[in-house]
C-alpha cells in the first residue's frame, strides 16, 4: 500500500472534525467525504488523493461514535491514518467496514515523517518505508481480533477459528 | 484472585473466545436511534436477515428531532427522512419504538432507565458514545459504530477485545454539594487524566464521593467516561440503584429476586486488582468550567484563564493545542474565568438534562431574569422529565425567567437539529463535549454544570455559585 503523508501535527482530532454534526443525515458516502475534514481543514478535499495517508497525534478520532469518519475519510482516499494513539471506537469503526487502517507508530515515527513524504506500508512484516527519505520504521502490530478482521475484509467476513 | 465488577459483568456474557484472545459478549439491551442505524438496517436487508432479539432491542429518535413545538412539521428534509426511517426500520423488524410524539421519547440514555430498561450487571450498547451513561447502574455500557449495531441486530453479540480495568476514587466530601455537582467532580477527573487518561479501559468509579451521589448525579459521572477515553464507566449498584429501578414500566416482575443475586454478585472482591488507579480528593474542589476546546482544557471557575505553557506542562504538542483553542475560543492567558461574558445557555444533553439537573437550576433563578445579552433554553432529557418538572412548577420558574422551555431531544448539544450555535457565539452549556464547531460552526463552547450555566444566564457571565444560596 503505497501513499503520500497529509501530516495533521496535533492530538486528539475528534470525530466533530473529521465529519461535523449537520452532515451525518447524508447517505452518500461520495457527497459525506466532499466534507471530511470540514471542521478542520476546510482545504482537505481539494488536496486529498486516491490513497493518501494522514498522519497524527495521540487519541486520533475521539468522541462520538459516527462511523460516517471512518466512511468520510475514507472515500476521500484516505486508505490509512497513522497516529500515536487511537480512541477505540474510531479503531474499531475503521476496519469493521474496511474503511482503512488505523495504524500505531512511535513517537520517533511520528516526528520523522513530513508532509508530502510517500510512504509504503507493509502489514505483513509490521514496517513502513519512507520513499522521500529513504527510511524503514516499524508499526505496531495489530491484535489478533483487529488482524483478522482486516485479513476478511470486515467484520461480516470475520469468523472465530 | 478476586474480579473486579467489571471482569464479573464480562465474563459471565462470553459466548464465546479464548483465554487471552478475542471474546464474543452476548448484549443484553440494545438501545437504537436514528442517527447511527439506516445502514445496519440497509445491511440486514441486503443480507435478508433478520434482527435476533426484537425484544431486547429499543429504539427513539433524539439526535435530530426538533425541539420546538411537536404539531409542527419537521422542516429539515434530511432529518425527515432519517426520522421516517427508523419508523420503517422499527415496523419492518419488529423493533419497540419511542416515537417523536410518545409520552416516553427522549434522548437515549435518559429514557433507558427511567423506563427500567437499564438494568444492574447486563450488558447495554448503543450506537453512541454516551452509552456510558447507563453504568451509573452497575451495567457494562459501551458505545459501538454502525458495523456493530448491525452485527448487534444480527446476532445480538459484539467481538470484543477485554478492556484494562481502572479504578477512579473519589474521595472525601464536597462542602456545597448544590454547588459543586456531580459535573464538577467528572470534569476535575478529566482534567487530571486528560482526555485519552483512560484509553482501552473500564472505569469503576468508587468512594464516598460517588456513595453520596444521587442516581441522576451518578449518571452525569459515567456519561463523561469517554471524554476521558475510556470505553465505559460503572458504579457497582447499591439501596440508591435498586430503588430508581423498583416500579418502573419496564421493571422485571422478578425484580426483589434480581436484587437479591445483585447485592450478592455486583461488587469487586476486596483482592481484586485494578491495571490503574486515579485518586480525586473533592474536599475542596470548585465549580468547573472548560475554556479550551476538549473537556481537558478546563479550570476551576475562580481562576483565570491559563497560558498555554502553564497548561501543557512541557508537552509541547498541548501546548500547541492551548494556544489554538484560545484562538478559536477568542480568549486570552490571564482572563479570570467570571470575566467571560457570553450570549447562549443551553441546559440540556444526556449529561445534564434529568430532573435533579433542571431542580438544582431553577434554584438559582429566584425571582431574577436571564440577562437581556443572553439567550437560554432548557432542553428536558425525555418527556417523563419535562412532565415531571411542570407538574412540580419548575417550567413556570424558567420560562418567567425568560427561559425557553423545549421538547426533549438531543438538542444543542451536538449541532445536527436547528438547535445551534451561530458563528462566534459563546455559550455557557451543560453538554459533555466543547470540541470546535460541536454546537453549530464556529460556535464556542463552555461545559459547565446546570446550576453555573443558570446563575451564567441571569448575570450574561460566568459566577462562582459557591456564592449563591442555593438550600
Amino acid at each position: 500500500m503505497k501513499g503520500k503523508v497529509i501530516k495533521y501535527a496535533k492530538d486528539n482530532i475528534d470525530t466533530d472534525v473529521i465529519i461535523p454534526g449537520q452532515y451525518l443525515k447524508i447517505h452518500d458516502y461520495k457527497e459525506l467525504a466532499s466534507h471530511a475534514m470540514e471542521g478542520l481543514d476546510p482545504d482537505f478535499h481539494s488536496k486529498v488523493n486516491e490513497g493518501d495517508f494522514i498522519l497524527s497525534g495521540k487519541n486520533f478520532g475521539c468522541g462520538s461514535s459516527r462511523e460516517h469518519a471512518p466512511i468520510a475519510l475514507s472515500n476521500s482516499g484516505i486508505k490509512a491514518v497513522l497516529a500515536l494513539s487511537f480512541a477505540r471506537i474510531f479503531y474499531r469503526n475503521s476496519v469493521d467496514g474496511a474503511f482503512l487502517l488505523p495504524i500505531e507508530i512511535d513517537e520517533k515515527t511520528y516526528q520523522n515523517i513530513s508532509e508530502g513524504d510517500e510512504l509504503e506500508i507493509d502489514i505483513k512484516s509490521n514496517t513502513i518505508q519512507n520513499i522521500t527519505q529513504n527510511k524503514t520504521y516499524p508499526m505496531k502490530p495489530f491484535s489478533e481480533i483487529i488482524r483478522k478482521i482486516i485479513e476478511s475484509g470486515g467484520l461480516f467476513n470475520y469468523d472465530l477459528d | 484472585m478476586g474480579k473486579t465488577l467489571f471482569e464479573k459483568i464480562w465474563d459471565s456474557h462470553i459466548v464465546a473466545g479464548k483465554e487471552q484472545g478475542p471474546s464474543l459478549i452476548y448484549v443484553d439491551r440494545h438501545l437504537v436511534h436514528e442517527v447511527t442505524s439506516p445502514q445496519a438496517f440497509d445491511g440486514l436487508r441486503l443480507n435478508n436477515r433478520k434482527v435476533r432479539r426484537p425484544d431486547l432491542t429499543i429504539a427513539t429518535m433524539d439526535h435530530n428531532v426538533p425541539t420546538n413545538d411537536r404539531s409542527l412539521p419537521i422542516l429539515d428534509q434530511t432529518s425527515a427522512i432519517q426520522i421516517e426511517t427508523l419508523k420503517k426500520n422499527c415496523r419492518d423488524f419488529g423493533i419497540k419504538l419511542f416515537d417523536i410524539n410518545s409520552p416516553n421519547q427522549g434522548i437515549v440514555h435518559v429514557i433507558g432507565p427511567q423506563l427500567g430498561i437499564t438494568l444492574p450487571g447486563t450488558t447495554i450498547v448503543c450506537g453512541d458514545s454516551h452509552t456510558s451513561t447507563h453504568g451509573a447502574f452497575g451495567a457494562l455500557a459501551f458505545g459501538i459504530g454502525t458495523s456493530e449495531v448491525e452485527h448487534v441486530l444480527a446476532s445480538q453479540t459484539i467481538w470484543l477485545e477485554k478492556p484494562k480495568s481502572f479504578e477512579i476514587k473519589v474521595m472525601g466530601k464536597r462542602k456545597n454539594p448544590h454547588a459543586v455537582t456531580a459535573k464538577d467532580i467528572i470534569l476535575s477527573i478529566i482534567k487530571n487524566i486528560g482526555t485519552a487518561g483512560g484509553t482501552g479501559t473500564v472505569v469503576e468509579y468508587s468512594g464516598e464521593g460517588v456513595k453520596d451521589l444521587s442516581m441522576e448525579q451518578r449518571m452525569t459521572i459515567c456519561n463523561m467516561s469517554i471524554e476521558g477515553g475510556a470505553r465505559a464507566g460503572l458504579i457497582a449498584p447499591d439501596e440508591k440503584t435498586f430503588d430508581y429501578l423498583r416500579n418502573r414500566k419496564y421493571t422485571p416482575k422478578n425484580y426483589e429476586s434480581l436484587v437479591d443475586y445483585w447485592k450478592k454478585n455486583l461488587k469487586t472482591d476486596p483482592d481484586a486488582k485494578f491495571d490503574k488507579t486515579f485518586t480525586l480528593s473533592i474536599d475542596n474542589i470548585a465549580p468547573q468550567v472548560s475554556w479550551g476546546t476538549n473537556p481537558g482544557m478546563t479550570c476551576d471557575v475562580s481562576d483565570s484563564i491559563p497560558t498555554p505553557q502553564d497548561f501543557s506542562k512541557g508537552d509541547k504538542n498541548q501546548e500547541k493545542a492551548a494556544e489554538k483553542a484560545l484562538e478559536y475560543m477568542d480568549l486570552k492567558s490571564g482572563t479570570p474565568i467570571t470575566e467571560i461574558t457570553i450570549d447562549r445557555v443551553f441546559i440540556g444533553s444526556c449529561t445534564n438534562a434529568r430532573l435533579d439537573d433542571l431542580i438544582e437550576a431553577s434554584k438559582v433563578i429566584n425571582g431574577q431574569k436571564v440577562s437581556e445579552n443572553v439567550r437560554a433554553m432548557v432542553v428536558p432529557g425525555s418527556q417523563m422529565v419535562k412532565k415531571q418538572a411542570e407538574e412540580m412548577g419548575i417550567d413556570k420558574i424558567f420560562t418567567k425567567a425568560n427561559f425557553e422551555w423545549r421538547e426533549s431531544g438531543c438538542s444543542m448539544c451536538l449541532g445536527m437539529n436547528p438547535d445551534i450555535l451561530s458563528p462566534g457565539e459563546r455559550c455557557a452549556s451543560t453538554s459533555n463535549r466543547n470540541f470546535e464547531g460541536r454546537q453549530g460552526t464556529g460556535g464556542r463552547t463552555h461545559l459547565v454544570s446546570p446550576v453555573m450555566a443558570a446563575a451564567a444566564a441571569i448575570e450574561g457571565h460566568f459566577v462562582d455559585v459557591r456564592k449563591i444560596n442555593l438550600n
